[in-house]
């Protein structure tokens, strides 16, 4: 195998490409699509985020301006939890749409997170959304597969295969030459995505940390690896097809097979096979659970009564109001415990059964190259699944740590003779403890354990990588030049 | 001739192939859409013994205290789905169609979600609805980009150039073959729906077909006009599939886009803090000043007085939590309005884009588009004024609980108005398809 004939077929495959009319509407309605979805995603990440900081600024500002009350008004006041866009998520915008953006932070129950994308769009979001990455995904491969599929082909039917490898050309040089003439061409479309991606990402102030950097990299390589694939599979098509109609069709096929029927079905059958509770079934599972441990509506509840006399054993005292604590800031606290652990299980069992549901189609991955692709490709831009799950945790958390948190200054500042209620200006504590609690603050997935959740995506993109050298080598062998 | 030229149409694999892979498709949408209305089914009955349970247990604990009682106590409204929801699943797996709230502040509760894995939304739900808008086209594709072509590269064409009388009528009947082979397809798909979901045959179901069959018969329009180019099969190949591309994909995302974008809701987010503000921050104002404005609102029952000189009385308690939403009510609407915009937008849109303009049509026809979603929030909230109304006065008045008929609080239903509007519903792709097809036949005059 002799390296200038490779990169004398690859650039003579370059030069034919251009000397096609086909090639150039191609490239200006490839790069009119980029620029389109690098706008939208753009602007949509600006002012997304601009108006999620500015709530959850002013929700802080309400919080703040609270005067003196008593601390049960407060966990009750509670506060917000807007999801912040990660900047990446403006070259994928992954799940993000389906997902809520904003929750309700208070003491005694875990709101939903509402207001996704989704519900508030027409119907219209179904079609999908433009993204880079989309586009990237979708479109490229049609675009690799139109402008190879006769690479081998064609030269078959008109003849000049043959005199090619009469003049001493290796069906190995040949094959490798023109997957590497089609993969130049079409890295020629995807520079241009990354200086892009590169312009957006150094215009953002300080938030363009390290991590960034690190999964843009990892995102120009996994779309490298995935593009080569593409331009190996392409020209091995073309050279087993007798005619180059017949390589089109079935490389269009595999298109509509790979990227259209495969995705949608095995998410479909995913959740057919492991149905969700409804609303109304989680909720009321939970409450009957709840229930059952303890009952704090519940006046004869047993469990807050023998909690309630054990206390008051231990401190040696007959009745809530001798304690040296409050009482009710007690009760509510062990409340909240039981009832957030029990609310993380079921929680959990949900995720964990959604889990499931996208299982099926994490396991294509394996066969489909489109699909691991698609997988890493919402992992490195933070707006996967896995993205989701941790700001639900973080959210989740930080209520808890704050209704805990009142329930322990009630339980120190207020008098343990006022036992019940909350209202009033007598028992209160000072709005300097306000500013003191945190603001909620997202903090972004780590780059980490993003690629350990998606690390069979990435172990089938090489695989994929292998298996294609592998069947050009192969084909190298078997090829017949008419 | 029409039996030779089906059996000739039949003798293709890749023909063969595609119909049984679509019919499979199908089938599996009607089941998903089986499940859908099933689970829906399920969620009614369960909530219907939710309510049952939970009154009970709380009237038992809370029966001296109305207030209190009323505090917890959920009611619920249901959204019930047309069967036909289960061909066109649309947006009510997104947006819940059952509301559960209390009688306090109701802008707090009603923009709840459901459950929803987020990874299957975004992959899309695969029911019937999904394989007519973009599966059926596809095949379409496949019966027609060689129509013309595979007898010219087989190099038949010039025996049936002489043979016949006129080459455009061949065409058409070959046409023809495909148009009947499809419709059969269509009309058997419908019919196993029909079978397994259970609808009803009436003007929803004719409407569902009528905009299905224009739909194909734009498809048709489409394919043949680029047949007319009598340009080889892998440029009508390429050609067909980016159309479709186009069509199907990437301009609805693009509109789409430029929808979330043109306008984004911020008006859903101020909504959130401005009902909790509304409610909360009255805790720590003028108790009175509180009371005067929930007088304002409802005059009626100014009798109960200020509950003046008490630390705390349920009728402040309610006063407040109603302050919650009389703040919020303002960008509450502004967000409604946006909505209707989005939505107002994307159907002047649709007129031109066959596929959007399917999507949005047979969501509105099983009533699971967003305008049916909006009138289902405005029915929560006649539905939440009406229990506000009914239980204020005995809170006020701290009634018993035990003098209630609790039995007759039983989840209500909506009432669905779903009717057809034949002629925004048809026209867009009638226009479209006439106009295409003008076309194709002015090309196809000279073929040769």
């Amino acid at each position: 195998m002799k390296r200038e004939n490779i990169i004398l077929i690859a650039r003579h495959f370059w030069v034919n490409a251009f000397r096609g009319k086909v090639v150039y509407p191609l490239m200006i309605i490839i790069s009119l699509l980029l620029c389109f979805s690098a706008y939208s995603g753009w602007t949509y990440y600006e002012k997304q985020n601009e108006i999620r900081s500015n709530y959850q600024q002013k929700a802080r500002e309400s919080w703040e301006s609270n005067p003196d009350k008593h601390p049960h008004r407060m966990a009750h006041f509670g506060t917000f939890a807007f999801r912040l866009k990660y900047p990446l998520s403006m070259f994928d915008s992954g799940i993000e749409s389906f997902t809520g953006n904003a929750v309700f932070l208070e003491a005694h129950k875990q709101n939903s997170v509402n207001f996704s994308e989704a519900s508030l769009s027409t119907g219209l979001l179904r079609f999908g959304e433009l993204s880079m990455a989309m586009v990237l995904q979708t479109v490229f491969p049609l675009i690799i597969f139109f402008l190879g599929f006769s690479a081998v082909s064609a030269d078959r039917e008109n003849g000049t295969l043959k005199i090619i490898l009469v003049q001493g050309a290796g069906w190995k040089e040949i094959l490798i030459g023109k997957s590497l003439g089609l993969l130049a061409l079409i890295v020629l479309c995807f520079i241009p995505v990354l200086l892009l991606m590169l312009y957006f990402l150094t215009g953002q102030e300080g938030r363009a940390a390290t991590d960034v950097w690190i999964r843009f990299l990892c995102i120009g390589l996994i779309y490298a690896l995935f593009f080569m694939i593409l331009s190996l599979v392409t020209v091995s098509v073309s050279a087993s097809s007798r005619k180059s109609k017949n390589a089109l069709i079935t490389l269009l096929g595999i298109w509509l097979f790979l990227v259209v029927l495969l995705p949608r079905s095995s998410q479909a059958l995913g959740s057919y096979f492991y149905p969700s509770p409804s609303k109304v079934e989680f909720e009321s599972l939970i409450e009957e659970e709840t229930i059952q441990k303890g009952d704090s509506h519940n006046p004869d509840d047993p469990y807050f009564n023998s909690m309630k006399d054990s206390v008051l054993n231990a401190h040696q005292v007959s009745s809530v109001e001798d304690l040296p604590f409050n009482y009710g800031g007690f009760v509510m606290g062990i409340g909240e415990k039981n009832s957030s652990m029990i609310y993380r299980k079921h929680l959990d069992e949900l995720m964990r059964n959604y889990e499931r549901q996208n299982s099926l189609s994490k396991i294509t991955a394996l066969i489909n190259p489109y699909m691991a692709v698609k997988n890493l490709s919402m992992a490195l831009s933070g707006t996967d699944f896995a993205s989701y799950v941790d700001f639900q945790h973080q959210a989740e958390k930080y209520r808890y740590e704050l209704a805990q948190k009142m329930n322990e200054l009630q339980m120190e500042h207020i008098s343990p003779k006022k036992s019940e209620g909350s209202a009033g200006k007598s028992h209160v504590i000072g709005k300097e403890n306000w500013s003191g609690i945190p603001d909620f603050q997202h903090h972004f997935f780590s780059f980490e354990n993003a690629l350990k959740n998606e690390l069979l995506s990435l172990i089938s993109l090489v695989l994929w990588c292998l298996t294609a050298v592998w069947g050009v080598t192969y084909l190298s062998h078997k090829a017949k030049s008419v | 001739m029409y039996r030779l030229i089906f059996k000739q149409f039949f003798r293709s694999k890749v023909v063969i192939l595609s119909l049984v892979l679509v019919v499979v498709l199908g089938l599996a949408g009607i089941l998903i859409g089986k499940q859908f209305l099933d689970r829906q089914e399920r969620a009614t009955e369960q909530v219907t013994q939710y309510q049952k349970e939970h009154i009970e247990r709380n009237v038992k604990f809370h029966q001296d205290e109305m207030g209190l009682l009323l505090y917890y106590l959920r009611f619920a409204l249901i959204n019930q789905p047309d069967k036909l929801a289960g061909l066109s699943i649309g947006q009510s797996d997104v947006n819940p169609t059952i509301q559960n709230v209390t009688i306090r502040n109701l802008e707090g509760q009603k923009y709840d979600t459901d459950l929803v894995n987020p990874s299957s939304l975004q992959a899309g739900n695969l029911d019937l609805g999904f394989v007519i808008i973009y599966l059926l086209p596809l095949l379409i594709i496949v019966f027609m980009f060689n129509l013309l072509s595979e007898e010219k590269e087989a190099g038949t064409w010039n025996l049936v150039s002489i043979q016949s009388t006129s080459k455009l009528k061949y065409l058409l009947t070959k046409l023809s073959v495909r148009g009947i082979v499809l419709m059969a397809l269509f009309v058997f798909l419908l019919g196993i729906g029909k079978l397994v979901l259970g609808f009803a045959l009436d003007s929803a179901y004719f409407a569902f077909f009528l905009l299905g069959t224009c739909y194909l018969a734009f498809w048709f329009s489409v394919c043949f006009l680029v047949v007319s180019f009598q340009r080889n099969s892998s440029f009508n190949a390429v050609t067909l599939l980016s159309v479709w591309l186009v069509l199907a994909i990437l301009l609805p995302a693009g509109i789409n886009n430029y929808l979330g974008n043109q306008y984004p809701v911020p008006e859903a987010l101020e909504t959130m803090i401005d009902q909790r503000d509304g409610y909360h921050k009255k805790w720590d104002s003028d108790k009175r000043e509180t009371m005067e404005r929930f007088y304002t609102h409802y005059p009626q029952f100014e009798s109960y007085g200020y509950s003046e000189g008490e630390e705390f009385s349920w009728l402040w308690y309610y006063a407040m939590q109603q302050m919650g939403d009389d703040d919020a009510r303002e960008e509450s609407n502004k967000m409604r309005d946006k909505l209707m915009l989005r939505e107002q937008v994307s159907k002047s849109v649709s007129w031109f884009v066959p596929t959007m303009h399917i999507q949005l049509g047979f969501n509105e026809i099983a009533g699971t588009g967003s305008s049916d979603h909006m009138a289902f929030l405005d029915k929560t909230n006649a539905f939440h004024e009406r229990l506000r109304l009914h239980f204020y006065p005995k809170i006020f008045a701290n009634a018993s609980a035990l003098d209630e008929n609790w039995r007759d609080f039983q989840p209500e239903f909506t009432e669905k108005n779903l009717s057809v509007e034949w002629g925004n519903l048809l026209l867009p792709l009638i226009c479209c398809t006439v106009m295409v097809f003008i076309f194709a036949f002015y090309f196809a005059n000279s073929i040769k």
